[in-house]
């Protein structure tokens, strides 16, 4: 497991002595993070809270009376837990596609030759500069024409021709050495037997980092399924804790166990594969450059 | 050498490597290559190019939400786009966001990447306590602000003392929607940082050391430079994003536009035109003028980078 | 910082991994057959034969009362299932509903503004009642106002049931005020005729006012009740929008100015504090509020002695502003069977049984329920029943209706009036100026402009 490596590494160095400048660092570090960690615990805290106790003023930290009646009863509404069976199959079909699509694309345009290959590639590199947020109106129309409002394939398909990431994928294959490919060439190999059994299992570490980030900002994504999920049923977990209204008013314990219940299984996830995401994020980022 | 250690995870591009031994097999295998590219161009021209498309053809229209009945207007959209006031301002808000966010996170995820970089100990607890909240979903980060806003019961005002209304006062709205993106996205800046730090060799460091440089002078001299293109890289992504931001404004305004609509943003104006007043052909003619501002950003950068590396070399 | 995911021990990796592998197989395979099903795990839930999907935006004591509705109505029809979801009020909601009408995946039946109804566009984006079905169910056309009931009525077709009619009013605290000489023998406000008496009982009042409360709550940086307000005064002074072809524009100006200087002078005299929380406020102590009438419950709840009449007419005659909640059934391609007649008879049931309803503040729309003795009793909502007579509403074009395209245009300049950001002459110059505007505008539904399309409204 990544997170017992990573233990491993943190004990090989607290051999090293405290000098003057770590300790401050460390205090530095310690204070920094209770800043940015603060309105996740006041969140906490207020979920924690009834909701009367939540609007009490003055308002205060810790709960008088702990009480799990905001969690127990996000449960029982059940809108909750619909968004976030919603919000899983739409990460997990968009990572899947986005995956299987963008590696062939990535391999097709670095490995292989076809007519019109460097215009298509110019095409998809243009592709990086539009996004729902500019375009929304005219892809919800799009959308629309193709009866796929309000459906999961109207949130899910979208979301599946990232251009980002295809150009991730092209650049980490130009890199793979040809003379492995070669090697299966002369064993009577065919070019989609080289990539299924040769290519992509070295690029797992790459296929991984873009899988994440797309899992993490499927599952973060606002503002395409916001226009195109009306129907309570099928909103994903971003929308509909922002559209859809509790009908006995704001109730701010049961708002910030929503959220929290949004937010937790990536913070989850996150502990547990540090380190690719961190190469996901950078390397991602980095495709910008 | 400049590359980073995040970017040599994806192997450097290689030149093209010699192909004089050749196989027919191999290249039997490459017109077959239209074929690997062929789901991603489907799914990427239905959802990329067609929308482009048909919102430059929209935008001449006065389309309506209904998706028929739409006829040919000419110009017109575009005409009463550059008289709207309420687009003009829209577009000031956003850009006066993008003024307000890149250079206070640009500074900050450096600072933080900095304190993490050099904290020997935990470095992975370090880097989830910084990068923790860019996982939340920005609606929950909205939310959650707006709760931290709240005049009466609020947590800021609680804990500094004020009676600011944040949410509430065209003064304050859009410094507290900066305050909550700050808050939300500056791990995402962070984690590009602290990638460019660790990827700086370390024996550039003891080099200077051994030349009697102090810490004040390695940072000027080695960092700083070492950095230049991860920051070029940050303010551009952050420029980009920044230009287009909706959700957590919306959020915390109840998606209304704010105090005296001072933080309605382009993207909520080409929505609302859209949706709310079921003007699609003028929401796409607006969309189309965003469109062009955005690539003339990425254009911009391109050229720069590109007159910088011709530059140096 | 290691490279990804290489570090797994090569002898235990391939058993754990298949298991992995398999995991993730058997999550994007149930992933994409849960989105062939399409319908979300509520839908498939469900074991009722039939399903209505119902839209509103009710929330707080509103919120309340609709669901105490719907509850009694799935006892008495346990074949039916009401899947009832409350959107963000006022514009987030239409966009929504229009939206999933244009994607033709609309819910069955929808809560509308009357006000909004002929700007979305009928037989577009709503269909129209089947009249015979709901008189199956008991909704007859007699029991209701018939103005109201002529408004539902577009092209000879019912495109919308009412509910309600809910009006801005003035709360006012008797346990505040008692000292004062504001209450009559029997506990009333007395008649306010002019800005200057209006202005003199803020005064008298104030002084029974508790230190850090404010006098009036008026919501100065609310967008749509500024232009409620705005709309209740300037109807008072008998100003105009347009001229009955809504061919032109007859905004008086000087009206309106007199209007915005009226609502500025509430916050420069300080008897309103800015950005103040008017609910609390006035539960606390504060002795005026104006607020719409879904405040009743609000104050009722903790018990506090109070009243509340229409708003003043302080330019000399009653009006005060009104609009009405209705039930609207959003287009679906293929309405009809089972499904849609569970929605009239939902809606039937809902408007029948008002009374609850009426708890809430509104002025039900089913006559029969509002002559019934159990709604006479209500109080305080026999002291205001009276302000249906004086509605004052938003002038009857396409662009008008609660937070409708009028409302966002001209709202905010209220606003800007009201807090000081802009001068009250200027403010309505601009507000003349959105109107000439919007009555150039076309319907983009219908290509029409409000001249054109006149008539409909």
């Amino acid at each position: 497991m990544s997170s017992t490596a990573a233990q491993i590494r943190v004990k090989s160095r607290t051999r090293r002595p405290w000098t003057p400048s770590q300790i401050v660092l460390t205090l530095l570090g310690v204070a920094v993070s209770a800043v940015i960690l603060s309105p996740l615990a006041w969140a906490l805290f207020t979920s924690l809270k009834s909701e009367t106790e939540a609007v009490e003023v003055p308002t205060h930290w810790l709960p008088e009376d702990w009480t799990g009646q905001a969690w127990s009863a996000i449960f029982e509404t059940g809108n909750i837990t619909n968004w976030f069976v919603n919000s899983l199959v739409v990460s997990v079909c968009v990572t899947a596609i986005v995956l299987l699509v963008s590696a062939l694309a990535g391999y097709g345009f670095a490995r292989t030759e076809f007519r019109g290959k460097n215009a298509l590639m110019g095409l998809v590199m243009a592709g990086l500069m539009i996004s729902p947020a500019v375009l929304g109106v005219p892809l919800f129309t799009t959308v629309q024409q193709m009866g796929m409002v309000d459906t999961y394939w109207g949130m899910i398909l979208p979301q599946c021709a990232p251009a980002a990431m295809v150009y991730i994928l092209y650049k980490f294959f130009q890199g793979v050495p040809r003379e492995l490919e070669e090697a299966a060439f002369i064993d009577g190999a065919g070019r989609w037997r080289v990539f299924f059994t040769v290519v992509l299992p070295l690029s797992r570490p790459s296929l991984a980092a873009v899988g994440i980030f797309t899992f993490i900002s499927s599952w973060n994504n606002f503002l395409w399924p916001y226009m195109v999920t009306n129907n309570p049923d099928l909103m994903t977990m971003p929308n509909g804790i922002a559209t859809v209204m509790n009908s006995y008013g704001i109730q701010w314990a049961q708002l910030m166990a929503g959220g929290l219940m949004a937010g937790l299984p990536l913070i989850i996830v996150f502990v547990f594969f540090q380190r690719q995401i961190v190469a996901g994020v950078a390397h991602t980022g980095l495709a910008g450059q | 050498m400049t590359t980073t250690s995040a970017e040599t995870v994806i192997a450097p591009p290689r030149a093209r490597a010699a192909v004089t031994g050749a196989t027919t097999r191999r290249k039997q295998g490459l017109q077959h290559g239209g074929w690997f590219v062929a789901p991603f161009l489907v799914l990427f021209a239905l959802f990329v190019i067609w929308p482009l498309l048909r919102g430059v053809w929209l935008s001449f229209t006065d389309a309506n939400i209904s998706g028929d009945g739409a006829s040919f207007v000419g110009l017109d959209n575009y005409r009463e786009a550059l008289n709207d006031q309420l687009m003009w301002d829209a577009l000031g808000h956003s850009a006066w966001f993008t003024l307000l966010v890149v250079p206070c996170i640009t500074v900050l995820a450096f600072l933080l990447a900095m304190l993490a970089h050099h904290i020997e100990r935990g470095k992975w607890l370090w880097r989830l306590c910084f990068f923790m909240p860019f996982l939340l979903p920005s609606t929950v980060a909205g939310n959650l602000w707006q709760w931290l806003f709240n005049p009466g019961t609020g947590m800021v005002n609680h804990v500094f003392g004020l009676e600011t209304p944040w949410l509430t006062d065209k003064s304050y709205a859009m410094l507290a929607v900066v305050i909550c993106t700050l808050w939300w996205t500056v791990g995402f800046s962070f984690l590009l940082y602290l990638a460019a730090l660790q990827g700086i060799p370390a024996h550039l460091y003891e080099a200077a050391k051994l030349d009697g440089a102090n810490a004040w002078h390695r940072m000027v001299h080695i960092t700083l430079p070492m950095l230049r293109n991860i920051t070029g890289l940050v303010i551009a992504l952050q420029i980009l994003a920044s230009l287009q931001v909706f959700d957590q404004a919306v959020v915390m305004m109840d998606f209304a536009p704010g105090p005296e609509e001072s933080t309605r943003t382009f993207v909520q104006y080409t929505l609302e035109e859209g949706f709310t007043s079921y003007r699609v052909g003028y929401a796409s003619a607006i969309s189309i003028i965003f469109f062009v501002l955005i690539a003339a950003v990425a254009l911009a950068r391109m050229w720069l980078l590109r007159n910088r590396e011709e530059g140096g070399r | 910082m290691g490279r990804p995911d290489l570090d797994r021990s090569p002898d235990r990796g391939p058993s754990r991994r298949q298991l992995l592998t398999a995991a993730g197989g058997l999550a994007v395979a149930g992933s994409f057959g849960f989105a062939a099903l399409g319908q979300g795990a509520d839908a498939l839930a469900s074991g009722a034969d039939t399903r209505v999907r119902y839209w509103n935006l009710f929330s707080g004591g509103d919120g309340y009362n609709m669901i105490a509705m719907l509850d009694a109505f799935r006892k008495e029809n346990p074949g039916i299932e009401v899947k009832d979801s409350t959107l963000q009020w006022g514009s987030p909601f239409y966009t929504k509903l229009a939206m999933a009408a244009a994607g033709n995946r609309a819910p069955d039946l929808g809560v509308m503004h009357l006000g909004r109804v002929t700007g979305f566009s009928p037989g577009r984006l709503l269909d129209p009642w089947d009249v015979g079905l709901l008189r199956k169910y008991g909704v007859r056309e007699e029991d209701f106002n018939p103005e109201l009931w002529k408004r539902a009525v577009i092209d000879g077709k019912l495109y919308a049931l009412p509910l309600d009619i809910h009006v801005q009013l003035c709360f006012y605290r008797r346990d505040v005020l008692a000292k004062t000489g504001l209450l009559d023998a029997d506990g009333r406000l007395i008649p306010v005729t002019s800005t200057d008496e209006w202005f003199d009982a803020l005064k008298e009042a104030k002084k029974a006012t508790k230190k850090g409360l404010q006098t009036l709550g008026l919501h100065t940086n609310d967008q749509n009740v500024m232009w409620w307000f705005f709309v209740a005064f300037y109807e008072q002074l008998g100003g105009t929008y347009f001229n009955a072809a809504n061919t032109e524009v007859t905004f008086d100006t000087g009206k309106a100015t007199q209007v915005l200087e009226f609502l500025r002078q509430h916050v420069t005299d300080g008897y309103s504090i800015a950005g103040a929380a008017d609910a609390e406020q006035f539960i606390n102590g504060a002795p005026f509020t104006w607020e719409g009438n879904w405040s009743v419950p609000v104050f009722s709840g903790p018990k506090l002695d109070y009243g509340a009449t229409p708003l003043p007419p302080v330019f000399g005659k009653q009006a005060t502003h009104a609009e009405s909640h209705s039930f609207v059934l959003p287009h679906q391609a293929d309405r009809g069977g089972a499904t849609n007649e569970a929605a009239h008879r939902l809606a039937a049931y809902v408007v029948q049984h008002a009374q609850l309803w009426a708890g809430g503040g509104h002025i039900p729309a089913h006559t029969p329920t509002l002559s019934s003795p159990k709604y006479r009793k209500l109080n305080p909502q026999s002291e205001y029943v009276t302000a249906m007579d004086h509605q004052a509403t938003e002038p009857k074009v396409w662009f008008a209706g609660s937070t409708g395209i009028l409302a966002q245009r001209v709202g905010p300049m209220v606003v800007s009036s009201t807090m000081g950001s802009a001068k009250p002459e200027a403010v309505a110059r601009r507000m003349k100026g959105a109107l000439t505007t919007l009555l150039a505008m076309k319907n983009p539904m219908d290509g029409r402009t409000a001249a054109e399309g006149g008539a409909v409204a």
